[in-house]
């Protein structure tokens, strides 16, 4: 069931996006939408192609067909500077950190500061690393070692700083907790709370259905490239969204014992 | 645990402790002051080798012994000096990911070019003796170097043939080129200021020059330690305390200014001294040693101050993620290879100036020793690692090898397998090192 | 797409251009062994402009009678010699003789070379002429052609097969001519000896010259102890390179602080270097050198003063004698019958029917006779020799 109540212009919409790779059909006219402070959860089993419907809008992967709105503008997404542009920051599943460097000039990668000369500006990056990370994770003290020296958590707070400083609108996290103990998720989920309380939408995919039901707002299904449907989470039970993964079937299309085979 | 063992356990653990903290101590020195252990361990290495060859030639007697005479030293300076050169380019382009096999052939054909320019071609448009004839071949073997390094990376960035294949190619290509372009010929002799960039007698700044650069060397090192010391108060990061900082100064300052005087030593043979007015006239630092450390000032600004550098230990690091931040991965890649070309460029005419000569064998096996000075150096070939001073120091030490086993008479064949044997050992070493030290 | 068609312009451009800067009386081209094939395979485009220009080698022979064909097998055509003097002589013979030529480059690879005396013989070749990489890996070659009727050449450099003509200066005569030049200008005091390939037969052949010459000239047993001339440094260079050649005599120097008197340098690639490295020390000029080949930039050192001697030998008369004996043996003259052979004992102890030329020591007294022989012009002999130094110089 989705939800038709009007809330005005989306922040972002995701429209009739096609993407093929030779005859295999990775997302099939797949609509989806995000408002500002709103969490949308992008599920669904392996191959569903929620990975590859996000790069689209993070600038990794152009779109065959379809388009892309933002603020109800039309806009055109071919590179992941374009993204960046408007205010698009996606941290991806494998992070994208450069492990022999350190965390500071990961954060700048492809965006440095530069001194009047011309030169790098390594104080002023390191400088705004430090703020960035006091707010992200106060304990966080190493800036000059190569990022590959930290741990799991630690990289995931540099990428995550990498799109705070940029002031992004719009937050994509694939997988954002899927490497993390559950101290270091509780502030992964914690940090995504401050964000939509700061008016940013957030698209969130993820495998963890606990994770999904904590966080998200609605829940977009995708199944084999195709859109399942959109609920809220108020609407719905877990088992039924499982239903939707799994089977690809509306709540309102299955019945209570094909739900409880789910669990055999 | 009833039998009293030969120490109280009391006394057992005490001198556990104070062997620990002693060893702590010296760690923690080194610590504090921030000293790469690698470029330590290096060091150490190379002083073993100068030693060991210095008792060698002396024949166990240390006052008989040559290698370590300023002349030799001198030398050695001049004789790594092509080799470190190239060697600073191919850190970049290893760090990248990618190697460069073409270096050798690719100083056949520059250096056979900028040969046939002066010697051939220019004098029968210049008088003999024009400024314009050193100048003009200079700048065409470093553009032709530029170009010649760019197209081989096109090929690699733009149509995606691997770095190994293409520069295979080129090895091959640019050594056919450098034969047809003479025939064959050595062509000789070269133009008699292009000579000067080569060394000899004639090519060197004197003693009061030599100095000037030593007391720059000694202001610069000053500099550099104030300044980081004040950036570091500034953004509230981690301080080296005072005694650190001196310690570091006055030694470094030591060494430079050191090796200037000692150098400085190397005196004029009395017949050229005679030619010059007489007396005690030092040979002072040549030509190619300071065109060596121009090259180093210059590349390592550029792999750490400029965002190409940085973008190229990126590229290194995680090619994906250099194209996610937006990092134009293709250009990045041209531009190393073409930087490499130009010091191949710089590289031959050292080379060619020292030997006053250019013959298409030139440079037979260089990429080779330009590589392995490289890996010495603490280049690591998967990429992303790798510091400029570091492969100049490795130079120095292959070339250290070869130019003692010379001194000694140990014939070639013989010192290509030693050669060999410390590639392999070096590297051995590092990659322990590394792996302890992630562990 | 554009960036590609850009590049396989520019990739032909580049061999065009490197084709039209050489040398303009390089007549020939041989068809390539291992360097150009692999080369050209790297980039497609450049494979047919090669094949355009091979083809002209084949045409340049004589086609008269093509009943003769004599196969030559290079080491290595990327030396000045053969392509400038050996080649065009053997080829000039050929051609009066009315048999064609056909070759193989080696690229100094002596398992390639293996290979390619295979393939001319398959091409049909009548006689082979072998300039040996390695001469006793090019062995099972030789006798497998021997074996199968086709005589076999050995140019230059020797092959331990009495079934083959050894063709070839008197390589042991060059390294007297060296010392007897050398010793002349200084028959007492320290000698260095700068001498060839490790691997190559001809630098021993070449200091057992120069060792015997000088022994019966001093009376010594060795070059040691109260002998007039001690031998104070003796050392190989890798590859003839004059750049090691250059660096092993400066470390040398070193060792020894500069006492030198002398310099037996076996070739004019590795004088070149010695003498660079007695430059940086002021004792250019000063101290004797001695070379062999004959190399414009040698014989321009010796009008300078900066080389005593370089023994020459005219390639081009080792080219014709090959020619004409290859033209003979395949005519089915007897090794014994070609004319001009004598018996020579190698060092591996065979009797090898042989055809020694005498090289010629040009010294600053008869330069004249390289002027005369049109091996080089005056203007490269001359070059910045001070009028009135030199007889043959302005």
């Amino acid at each position: 069931m989705t939800t038709t109540t009007d809330r005005g212009t989306p922040l972002v919409e995701l429209r009739d996006i096609r993407v093929a790779f030779g005859g295999v059909h990775a997302v099939d006219g797949v609509t989806v939408d995000l408002y500002p402070g709103e969490v949308v959860a992008l599920v669904g089993g392996n191959g569903a192609g929620k990975t590859t419907l996000i790069r689209t809008l993070s600038g990794a992967h152009k779109a065959d067909s379809g388009q892309i709105f933002i603020n109800g503008e039309r806009v055109v997404i071919e590179s992941p500077r374009d993204a960046k542009t408007h205010a698009i920051e996606t941290i991806y599943q494998t992070l994208a950190l450069a492990e022999n460097i350190d965390a500071p000039s990961n954060m700048f990668l492809g965006r440095e500061l530069a001194t009047r000369w011309g030169t790098l500006n390594d104080r002023a990056m390191e400088n705004a690393a430090v703020q960035v990370m006091g707010r992200l994770n106060p304990k966080f003290q190493n800036f000059k070692v190569p990022v590959q020296s930290l741990s799991g958590g630690q990289r995931q707070s540099v990428a995550i700083a990498r799109a705070v400083h940029f002031n992004a609108k719009i937050l994509i996290m694939d997988e954002p907790t899927a490497a993390l103990g559950p101290a270091e998720t509780e502030q992964v989920n914690d940090l995504i709370q401050q964000l939509k309380a700061e008016g940013i939408g957030i698209f969130l995919i993820s495998h963890d259905i606990h994770d999904v039901f904590d966080l998200a707002d609605r829940i977009s299904v995708m199944l084999q490239g195709k859109l399942v449907g959109t609920v809220n989470k108020t609407d719905v039970t877990k088992d039924e969204v499982l239903g939707m993964i799994i089977m690809g079937k509306l709540p309102s299309e299955v019945s209570a014992t094909e739900l409880e085979q789910l669990h055999d | 645990m009833t039998n009293a063992p030969a120490k109280a356990p009391e006394e057992q653990i005490e001198s556990i402790q104070v062997e620990e903290s002693a060893r702590g101590r010296f760690g923690s020195i080194i610590r504090e002051m921030e000293i790469d252990t690698r470029m330590l361990g290096m060091i150490l290495a190379l002083l073993v080798i100068w030693i060991g060859f210095h008792f060698w030639s002396g024949k166990g007697s240390w006052s008989n012994g040559t290698f370590l005479t300023a002349r030799n030293l001198w030398n050695l300076s001049v004789q790594t000096a092509a080799v470190g050169i190239m060697a600073t380019g191919m850190v970049l382009v290893i760090v990248s990911r990618n190697i460069d096999l073409s270096v050798g052939s690719m100083l056949a054909v520059l250096g056979m070019a900028m040969a046939m320019l002066q010697a051939e071609i220019l004098p029968d448009y210049l008088d003999f003796g024009s400024p314009w004839i050193w100048v003009i071949s200079l700048a065409a073997g470093i553009v032709m170097g530029a170009v010649l390094g760019a197209f081989q990376g096109v090929i690699i960035a733009h149509v995606g043939v691997p770095s190994f294949i293409v520069t295979l190619g080129g090895l091959l290509v640019w050594r056919g080129a450098a034969w047809m372009m003479a025939s064959g010929r050595t062509i000789a002799p070269m133009d008699a200021t292009f000579q000067l960039l080569g060394g000899g007698a004639r090519g060197t700044i004197g003693a009061t020059w030599s100095w000037v650069v030593g007391v720059l060397a000694a202001v610069g090192i000053v500099v550099l330690l104030i300044n980081n010391r004040r950036q570091r108060i500034r953004y509230g990061f981690h301080v080296r305390p005072r005694w650190a900082d001196y310690s570091i100064g006055v030694f470094s300052i030591a060494v430079v200014l050191g090796a200037v005087g000692y150098l400085n030593s190397y005196l004029l043979p009395p017949r050229l001294a005679e030619q010059r007015g007489g007396g005690d006239i030092a040979f002072g630092l040549a030509n190619p040693v300071l065109i060596a450390i121009a090259v180093v000032l210059a590349i390592t600004f550029i792999a750490t101050r400029l965002r190409f550098g940085r973008y190229v230990y990126a590229i290194g690091g995680n090619p994906e993620a250099a194209e996610l931040a937006g990092i134009k991965t293709k250009a990045t890649i041209v531009k190393t290879f073409a930087l490499m070309g130009i010091l191949v460029g710089i590289g031959a005419a050292v080379q060619v100036a020292r030997l006053n000569a250019a013959v298409s064998g030139l440079g037979q096996l260089t990429e080779l020793y330009v590589i392995a000075a490289a890996v010495i150096g603490g280049t690591s070939l998967s990429g992303g690692i790798g510091t400029i001073p570091g492969a100049m120091l490795g130079a120095l030490v292959m070339q250290s090898l070869q130019s003692g086993m010379a001194l000694v008479g140990v014939e070639t064949a013989a010192q290509d397998i030693a050669v060999g044997v410390v590639l392999v050992v070096a590297v051995a070493f590092d990659t322990v090192y590394r792996r302890r030290s992630a562990a | 797409m554009f960036i590609r068609k850009l590049v396989a312009l520019l990739a032909v451009l580049a061999l065009l251009a490197a084709a039209c800067g050489g040398d303009d009386d390089d007549a020939t081209e041989t068809t390539a062994g291992s360097d150009d094939t692999t080369t050209t395979e790297a980039m497609t485009d450049e494979t047919t402009t090669t094949e355009a220009m091979t083809d002209e080698t084949t045409t340049t022979a004589a086609t008269g009678d093509d009943e003769l064909i004599v196969g030559v097998s290079w080491n290595n055509y990327n030396e000045e010699r053969w392509a400038k003097s050996d080649e065009p002589a053997i080829v000039a013979a050929l051609d009066a003789a009315g048999a064609s030529y056909i070759s193989t480059d080696a690229g100094s690879s002596a398992e390639q070379q293996i290979t390619d005396v295979e393939q001319l013989i398959s091409q049909g070749a009548d006689v082979l002429i072998i300039l040996a990489q390695d001469g006793t890996a090019i062995l099972p070659a030789v006798q497998s052609a021997v074996d199968q009727g086709v005589p076999v050449i050995a140019y230059d450099r020797l092959i331990e097969n009495p079934g083959a003509l050894y063709i070839t200066f008197d390589n042991v005569e060059v390294g007297r001519m060296q010392a007897r030049a050398i010793y002349e200008a200084v028959p007492e005091g320290n000698y260095v000896f700068i001498k060839g390939n490790q691997a190559d037969a001809n630098a021993d052949f070449l200091r057992g010259g120069q060792q015997e010459v000088l022994l019966e000239a001093t009376g010594c047993e060795e070059l040691e102890g109260d002998c007039p001339i001690v031998n104070v440094g003796e050392m190989y260079t890798d590859n003839w390179d004059p750049a090691v050649a250059q660096t092993n005599m400066e470390q040398i120097l070193t060792q020894i602080n500069n006492e030198v008197d002398a310099v037996v340098a076996s070739n004019d690639g590795t004088a070149g270097g010695v003498v660079e490295a007695l430059r940086a020390q002021g004792l250019a000029g000063i101290v004797p050198v001695s070379g062999q080949d004959g190399d414009a930039a040698a014989l321009n050192r010796v009008a300078l003063g900066e080389q005593t001697v370089s023994v020459w030998k005219d390639a081009r008369e080792l080219g014709k004698a090959a020619g004409e004996a290859a033209v003979a043996l395949a005519q089915g003259t007897a090794l014994g019958d070609i004319a001009g052979v004598v018996s020579f004992d190698s060092p591996g102890g065979n009797t090898m029917t042989s055809i020694l030329l005498a090289p010629i020591p040009i010294t600053q007294d008869n330069l004249d006779v390289v002027l005369t022989a049109e091996w080089i012009d005056e203007a490269t002999l001359c070059q910045n020799v001070p009028s009135g130094t030199v007889a043959v110089c302005p």
